[in-house]
């Protein structure tokens, strides 16, 4: 039997990636996705996504936080990462409008926690601003820091930190472009330029796009399922 | 771009492909050779964090031929699957790949680290030294008393 150097490598990782976790060496596998943004790096631990990055890469904040939560035993693992491709698949398709696997905010701040797990109520289809997103997070006056804090979301669309524009209608940024942003709402059909009247006492926090049957439904749990 | 700190995963990316290159050239033997690789990266994982930044290399060739130099003490001596030298073989070569294995596995297994390491995986010898854990002037002389012994051999 002939072998080649890379399948033979191949095989030797994966049962080497096998002992060191029945050794408990290891505890976040990650993958690069592709999609249509482009690659993405994801990382999962045992209590669900912790990363979604765009780029092939991780950031370096972002792989420090994974390190001081879970340790350097950060590893390649193609089949942890299978059930998040898959939703994301069916999302960038239109056939998945909430995602059901679980996220993990693990050494983020208090605040920061309550901004995404805030976002992560905003439905499919919908757009809030970073004032709404702010007062949801305890803190009305904090829309700057609101906007820090969706700034460096570390899962990006699972947390639709793409569904918080500006007050007056505006994309204002996005880690994966504002052409990202741009087609994430384009799949939700989410309508954007219509500025949003939520400063209002009482209004509802949400502009809902107007295209037929996009009443996103709202999570009811935050979105942290255990 | 700032390399903020290492992940297992990370190290297994840089260095796993010339460390089981590494591991096929000194054992001659597919199945030896997973084990040895497995083996390596397990220990280090284990001895987790690496001793010095940038020295992860050869800190992974030191464990490795640590580990190879005991599996041979224990084994006493190994023969060659003739059908796995092909993974074994240097890239480019005017002898057989057949009789360069052959001549390697005749080696010490000290000399034979040392002759894989610089003639095969190209390492400087600071970085041979460091992975055999003996002086540059020793590395230097293992290679080349290493390389009379095989140059001998396939003459």
């Amino acid at each position: 039997m002939k072998m080649t150097m890379d399948s033979a490598l191949a095989d030797a990782r994966e049962r080497l990636l096998a002992r060191a976790k029945r050794d408990g060496l290891t505890t976040v596998g990650y993958d690069v996705l592709p999609s249509p943004l482009g690659a993405l790096w994801v990382a999962i631990t045992p209590r669900g996504v912790a990363t979604i990055h765009y780029g092939e890469e991780p950031s370096a904040s972002e792989l420090r936080r994974l390190i001081r939560v879970y340790g350097p035993g950060i590893v390649p693992d193609h089949k942890r990462s299978s059930t998040l491709a898959r939703e994301l698949d069916q999302y960038f398709t239109g056939k998945r409008r909430e995602f059901d696997i679980a996220y993990d905010l693990s050494g983020l701040t208090p605040f920061q926690t309550r901004v995404l797990n805030a976002t992560a109520k905003i439905p499919f289809g919908s757009v809030s601003t970073y004032g709404a997103v702010a007062r949801r997070a305890g803190n009305e006056k904090a829309s700057r820091a609101a906007g820090g804090a969706l700034n460096a979301n570390p899962i990006p669309i699972i947390v639709p930190c793409h569904r918080v524009v500006g007050s007056n209608g505006s994309l204002v940024g996005y880690a994966g472009g504002l052409d990202a942003k741009r087609r994430l709402l384009a799949i939700e059909g989410a309508e954007v330029a219509r500025p949003s009247q939520d400063g209002a006492a009482g209004a509802a926090p949400y502009v809902r796009g107007l295209g037929p049957g996009r009443q996103g439904p709202e999570h009811a749990d935050g979105g942290r399922r255990p | 771009m700032e390399d903020p700190a290492l992940t297992f995963g990370q190290l297994l990316e840089r260095h796993e492909r010339e460390l089981f290159a590494y591991a096929l050239r000194l054992s001659g033997q597919r199945a030896d050779a997973e084990d040895l690789y497995q083996d390596t990266f397990l220990a280090a994982f284990r001895a987790w964090p690496p001793p010095r930044r940038g020295n992860e290399r050869a800190w992974l060739y030191k464990i490795a031929t640590n580990r190879a130099i005991d599996r041979e003490r224990k084994a006493k001596r190994i023969v060659a699957n003739v059908d796995d030298l092909p993974l074994a073989a240097p890239r480019r070569d005017d002898v057989t790949l057949v009789d360069l294995a052959g001549a390697i596995e005749t080696l010490p297994v000290g000399q034979r680290a040392a002759f894989v390491l610089r003639k095969l995986e190209g390492l400087g010898y600071v970085e041979i030294a460091m992975a055999l854990d003996c002086s540059e002037e020793a590395a230097r002389a293992r290679v080349s008393e290493a390389l009379k012994k095989v140059k001998a051999a396939v003459a």
